[in-house]
This record gives structure tokens, C-alpha cells and sequence, in this order.
């Protein structure tokens, strides 16, 4: 079957990019805030220099012989969603937005609980998304609770699996045990991921690298973000850029494979371009994705499932700008085989989130789909060529291969603008997104979480809000 | 300035435009070594070449790396000076307290600002990178600063500039000092919606607000 390939990397420049990135854990090592994942390492055999973790070769080798190809992921009812390692991409929301933008605003504002649920039964509607993501920090909840928080409202009304992270080292394993909650199996069948990003260059921090090493403790996938910011917080070559990224996730995976050998590790990213001008990072610039790609060729070299932050955007408006590097990071997502594209719905530095935006994204992602699924060779082609010519005046409508075809090859987008230019003035796409987001939050019946799992994973929810002494607000 | 004195100076000038660090560090010494006032070499000779550096950027000239190295090398000639001012008694306009928020250990421009803050006469106190509410509110006390500086790079850490607020309300302190907010995702309604007092799109401009602020252009 013929399909896109995209390889940005022969398997050469792979070996000397992980050789130059080995060089440098192993000379200039890693940072850890964390004193405790400090004595960790070096009581597993490594060495501190300059109060820095250096990482010795046959220990990275090790690590990556044992972290696993394969990561099935499952939905939250225990249903087989997709094989992490094969390449499919898993398009989900680009997570912990800490502003939303409604329609016909040109400001975001903080979201609310209720708009986290919304958005939780948006994404369980459109079909692009194979998965959630806990999208937007809930501005009235305590600091203390955010982050489980999130993940309460997420599974409570959606099946879909779940991208998350949390904020806090004390909230991860509660979020564990709210995984626990909805279904026991949750280590054999895992239905979340959760994100941990290293402090470019070459750090972690506290909270991440204690999530990192709990999370290896309690079977729950750990996909490591590295986030290289050209020119900021790494070399601005891409080049230099993609040795630092590779060292810090090197790190990652072997940190985790020490505390738990087997333990499910993504090789994960969230490359940016800081703006030599503004300062902003910005994730969508081509340098960010070449380095994302980049990666995407070292992850499959070693065999481990791949995350990117693609089919996003910078801009602050549900515009050109935002439609153009949505679809172009999301394409390149789907023929690069990306298994986890994280990113859809997001604006404004993986900062603001939008309905409207993921209503269109939605259409992007399945289109990017429908390009990397390629297309199948087709015995009958020659002979409906044929028919059609000499018996049925050149008219393919009517032709019975048409109508057995055409559902099956063709991608028909719902909300895009493919008809012809009519007499009545058509809303503009936005404003037709604003609708069926409108729609859906009507219509949509959300696979709710109910009976002893409910009750259950809200007795958790209880001890969460226990440590802010308040009782948790209905959602 | 005449003489090799003058000729030693625009050397130093150029060295801050240029972002020149070892340049910078060699005319300051020469300077020194030549008899001029530390606190003429800061005014007359750092201080508008940093001036100088702004209006570069704010033409579109310059960008943040250009920006970096000659904070760099403003800061050299800076610990070159430091030594100098109990000496010759440098009059500082207020304290500056500035800091990388808690959780965040990004400084590239935390840095930036506190080598324009230093080049305009304040005397700044710099907590470093993943600094708790507590010790910003604790350098306040300890340094009786007039200016809180907080900066941040993440979205997910941004929220602890609220947190650095709070502890200075708790602690009677917030109406002493002007609260400046800084970093990549902080915007001007950001600044507004947590109570501090000062967003500029950069430093510089952060500067000429809270001069105008204190009354010290």
C-alpha cells in the first residue's frame, strides 16, 4: 500500500547525534534539583562531578535494551485504542492551556471548571481526537488541587484516553489512584500519560523528575517533553538543538528504567524557537518542527514509541495564521508517524485554548490522517475505466464502483468550505466552527462515568480537596 | 574626557554596543588605572552605551542576543566597578529585588534586567532562579528594596508570580514596593489581573516606567 514516508535522518547522522548527545552526559551531566533522584542515581552506580549526574554509556545502553517498543493504550472502559510503536498518530488537545478564547473575543480569559468540561465533551464528539488531554488549568480551583483536578473532570466524562501531567510531586500518585478508581487494571491496560519535562539545558526540576521516577514506580506511561528553546535555552542550530534534546531524554529514560526496568517511556518533545526579537517561544516555527522531526528518526532508531507537540499554533486569533501552522504541523505529524500528536485546539504558546479552534483542528487532523494513510491498489481500476468509457458516455457517477468506493477513499471534511459559491452569503468558517462546537454541546451524550467507579473516584476526589480543607464544587 | 582617557572611554562605549566582554573588562581597568570616578564611568560612559543598546533594539536593529552579550559586558565592567562605589560613596536610586519564580530555572531575562536596572543606578539584589514567595518577600525586609522584580518563562510557572503577590500583601509589604512582572508568556492584562504594578514589553521600558514611578528620571 503506498504511503508517505518522511525521514529527515540517515541512520549515520542518528549515530553520531546519539554518540555527541552520550558525550555530553557523560562529561557535563545532568543538574538535579532533587537530592533525593540525586542519591537515586548515584546509589544505582553513577557518578556526580560538579554537582552534576554524569551518565555513563552502558548505563543508557541498558536502559534503552530494556524500555519498552510497544505501548498499548487502552480506553478508560479497557477497549484497545491504538498501539503505541506502530506509528498511528493519536491526535489529542494540547494540554494545561491556562486561558481559553471565546468566540468573538480577542481576549482570553481564565477558564472555569464548566469550561473544562465542555471542552472534555467536545473532544469526545469529534473523531480527529483519539484521545483526551486535561487542556485547560481551572482558574477558580486552589493551586494545591488544579492539576487532579483536571483529570477528575476528564474522566469523568469522556472514555477517550487521556494525556495529563501533574504540577505538583504530592498530586501524582492521587492521580494514580484516581486511574486506580475507574478501573483496577489501570498497569496492564494504561489509559493515561503523563507528560514530564527536563529544564533545558540539561536540569530537572524537583517536581518533574520525582513524577518522573514515581510514575516508573506505578507502571503509568511517562512521555519525557525535552524543550529546547533555540537560541534561549539551547544552541540555536537545530542541529545543536536536536544533541540536547536527545541527551536530556536519554536522561529521562534512564532514570526510569532504573527505578523500574520495563517501566513505558515515550520519547517525547516540545522544541521552540525562541524569537530573537520578542523573546517568544515559538513552537511552530520550522526550526522547532525540523528538530521534532529530527527526534521522531532517533526514537524509531531505538525502537521507542514518539510524542510531538505538532497541529498547533502560535497565533492569538482563530485566523490564517493559526489554520496554516495547525495543518502544516498536523500533516507532517500524520506522515512522519508520530504515535501521540499533542497540540490541537492550542494557541499562543501552548497557552490559550479554543472550541472553535478544535472544531477546525478536528478537520485538519483527519485530513492529515486520510494523506498518511496513502491508498490502496485498486484491481478494478483498468476494467471501470474501460466500462465507463465505451458504455457509459465517460460518466463515472454511474458506475456501480463509484457508490461501493467512494465512502471508504474519499475524506469529506464536515465543517470546511468545499461547495460551490451560492446565492446566500455563507457564514464564515469561524463563525460555522462557533455552531457545531454550539451543536455538539448540545446534542453529545458523553459516555458519563457512573455507579462504583464514579463513587469511587470520587471518594479520591474527596482526599484531594481534603488537603485545601474544602469540599470539592459540583461539575 | 580628552586624551587617552577619552579614547580609552568610547573603547568602552563600543565594547557595551558590541556586546564586547573582554574589551569591556581591559578599558574599564584602564580607566581606573587612569583615575576616573567610578561613578563617571557609569553614568557618563555604561550607562548611554546601555541606552544606546535600547534604542537599538527598539529600532528593530538589535535583537535579544545582541541584547545579552552587551548586558554581558555591561555586567563585567560592572564587578570590575562594584568594588570601587563604597569608596567613592554611588548614590543608588532605590533597591531592586529580582528573581526567577519558584519552580522555574530560567534567567536569561531575569539577567537582562538586572544589568539595565544596575546600569540606570539601582542597586539590585538578584535571589537568582526558583525563588519561593517567601524569599522575595524576605529580601524586601532585609534589603528595605522599593522594586520587586519576578520572572518567569512557563505558562505553568507565570501562575507563581500571583503566589509572590500574595506573600508580600501577607506580609504588609506590598504597598512599599513596585512590582514589576516579567517574562516570554506575561502579558499586560496578566500584570492587571495578579495586582502587580509594572509590564513592559522589555526591560527597558519596564525601567523608564517605574523611574517615572519613584519620580527619578
Amino acid at each position: 500500500m503506498p504511503r508517505p514516508v518522511l525521514t529527515l535522518l540517515s541512520r549515520d547522522e542518528v549515530e553520531e547525534i546519539h554518540s555527541k548527545a552520550i558525550s555530553l552526559l557523560e562529561s557535563v551531566g545532568i543538574f538535579f534539583e532533587d537530592k533525593e533522584v540525586e542519591k537515586f542515581l548515584l546509589d544505582n552506580g553513577l557518578e556526580l562531578k560538579n554537582g552534576r549526574v554524569l551518565f555513563r554509556e552502558d548505563a543508557v545502553r541498558e536502559a534503552l535494551s530494556k524500555a519498552p517498543r510497544k505501548i498499548p493504550l487502552y480506553d478508560r472502559d479497557g477497549n484497545l485504542v491504538s498501539v503505541l510503536g506502530e506509528g498511528k498518530t493519536i491526535f489529542n488537545p494540547g494540554s494545561a492551556a491556562i486561558k481559553i478564547l471565546d468566540f468573538g473575543s480577542s481576549e482570553p480569559r481564565n477558564p472555569q471548571l464548566k469550561d473544562l468540561k465542555d471542552l472534555v465533551v467536545l473532544v469526545d464528539a469529534l473523531p480527529g481526537f483519539k484521545a483526551q488531554s486535561t487542556a485547560l488549568v481551572p482558574s477558580e480551583v486552589p493551586n494545591e488541587v488544579k492539576d487532579a483536578e483536571r483529570l477528575y473532570v476528564v474522566l469523568k466524562y469522556s472514555a477517550k484516553p487521556i494525556v495529563t501531567g501533574a504540577f505538583t510531586v504530592e498530586n501524582l500518585p492521587l492521580m494514580v489512584d484516581m486511574l486506580r478508581a475507574v478501573r483496577e487494571d489501570y498497569r496492564a491496560r494504561p489509559f493515561a500519560i503523563f507528560d514530564v519535562c527536563p529544564t533545558p539545558p540539561l536540569n530537572w526540576s524537583r517536581v518533574t523528575s520525582r513524577n518522573l521516577v514515581d510514575l516508573a514506580r506505578l507502571g503509568v506511561p511517562a512521555e519525557i517533553i525535552s524543550m529546547p528553546g533555540l537560541g534561549g535555552t539551547s544552541p540555536v542550530t537545530v542541529y545543536g538543538a536536536i544533541v540536547q534534546h536527545h541527551a536530556e531524554v536519554l536522561s529521562g529514560i534512564t532514570i526510569s528504567q532504573l527505578v523500574s526496568p520495563g517501566a513505558p517511556v515515550i520519547y517525547g518533545g516540545s522544541p521552540t524557537q525562541i524569537h530573537p526579537y520578542f523573546g517568544t517561544a515559538v513552537i511552530t516555527a520550522p526550526e522547532a518542527v525540523l528538530v521534532t522531526l529530527a527526534y521522531r528518526d532517533i526514537a524509531r532508531h531505538f525502537s521507542l514509541p514518539v510524542h510531538g507537540y505538532l497541529g498547533l499554533s502560535d497565533a492569538k486569533a482563530v485566523d490564517y495564521q493559526a489554520g496554516g501552522e495547525a495543518a502544516y504541523t498536523a500533516v507532517l505529524a500524520a506522515v512522519a508517524g508520530f504515535d501521540v500528536a499533542s497540540g490541537p485546539g492550542m494557541l499562543e504558546f501552548e497557552s490559550v485554548q479554543s472550541l472553535e479552534k478544535l472544531v477546525l483542528d478536528n478537520e485538519v487532523c483527519l485530513m492529515a490522517e486520510r494523506v498518511a494513510r496513502g491508498f490502496s491498489v485498486d484491481a478494478e481500476a483498468l476494467q471501470v475505466i474501460r466500462e465507463v468509457v465505451l458504455e457509459k458516455k465517460g460518466n463515472f457517477l454511474a458506475h456501480k464502483h463509484t457508490r461501493a468506493k467512494y465512502r471508504e477513499e474519499l475524506h469529506l471534511p464536515r465543517v470546511w468550505d468545499v461547495s460551490s459559491r451560492g446565492k446566500e452569503k455563507k457564514p464564515s468558517l469561524l463563525h460555522w466552527a462557533h455552531e457545531e462546537a454550539q451543536r455538539i454541546l448540545r446534542e453529545h451524550k458523553p459516555p458519563m462515568l457512573d455507579g462504583d467507579r464514579l463513587a469511587l473516584l470520587d471518594s479520591v476526589r474527596k482526599r484531594l480537596w481534603e488537603r485545601v480543607g474544602q469540599s470539592p464544587p459540583a461539575i | 574626557m580628552s586624551g587617552t582617557a577619552g579614547e580609552t572611554a568610547a573603547k568602552l562605549f563600543k565594547a557595551i554596543v558590541d556586546g564586547d566582554e573582554e574589551l569591556s573588562r581591559g578599558a574599564t581597568r584602564k580607566l581606573l588605572e587612569e583615575g576616573l570616578d567610578p561613578r563617571d564611568i557609569i553614568t557618563q560612559i555604561l550607562v548611554p552605551a546601555m541606552r544606546k543598546v535600547g534604542e537599538l533594539y527598539e529600532k528593530g536593529e538589535y535583537f535579544i542576543p545582541e541584547l545579552v552579550m552587551s548586558a554581558e559586558a555591561f555586567r563585567a565592567s560592572m564587578e570590575i566597578l562594584r568594588p570601587h562605589f563604597k569608596e567613592s560613596g554611588m548614590p543608588v536610586k532605590a533597591v531592586a529585588v529580582f528573581g526567577t519564580v519558584r519552580g522555574d530555572i530560567h534567567e536569561l531575562g531575569k539577567n537582562l534586567a538586572v544589568a539595565v536596572f544596575e546600569a540606570e543606578g539601582f542597586q539590585v539584589v538578584d535571589l537568582g532562579v526558583d525563588v519561593p514567595p517567601e524569599k522575595f518577600a524576605e529580601a524586601v525586609v532585609e534589603h528595605n528594596a522599593r522594586i520587586v522584580g519576578m520572572s518567569a518563562l512557563m505558562t505553568t510557572t507565570m501562575l507563581e508570580q500571583r503566589n509572590v503577590i500574595e506573600e508580600l500583601k501577607r506580609r504588609g509589604l506590598r504597598d512599599k514596593v513596585i512590582v514589576i512582572a516579567g517574562g516570554a508568556p506575561v502579558t499586560e492584562e496578566w500584570v492587571k489581573e495578579i495586582g502587580a504594578d509594572v509590564w513592559g514589553r522589555d526591560a527597558f521600558e519596564a525601567v523608564r516606567i517605574v523611574k517615572k514611578m519613584l519620580g527619578v528620571e
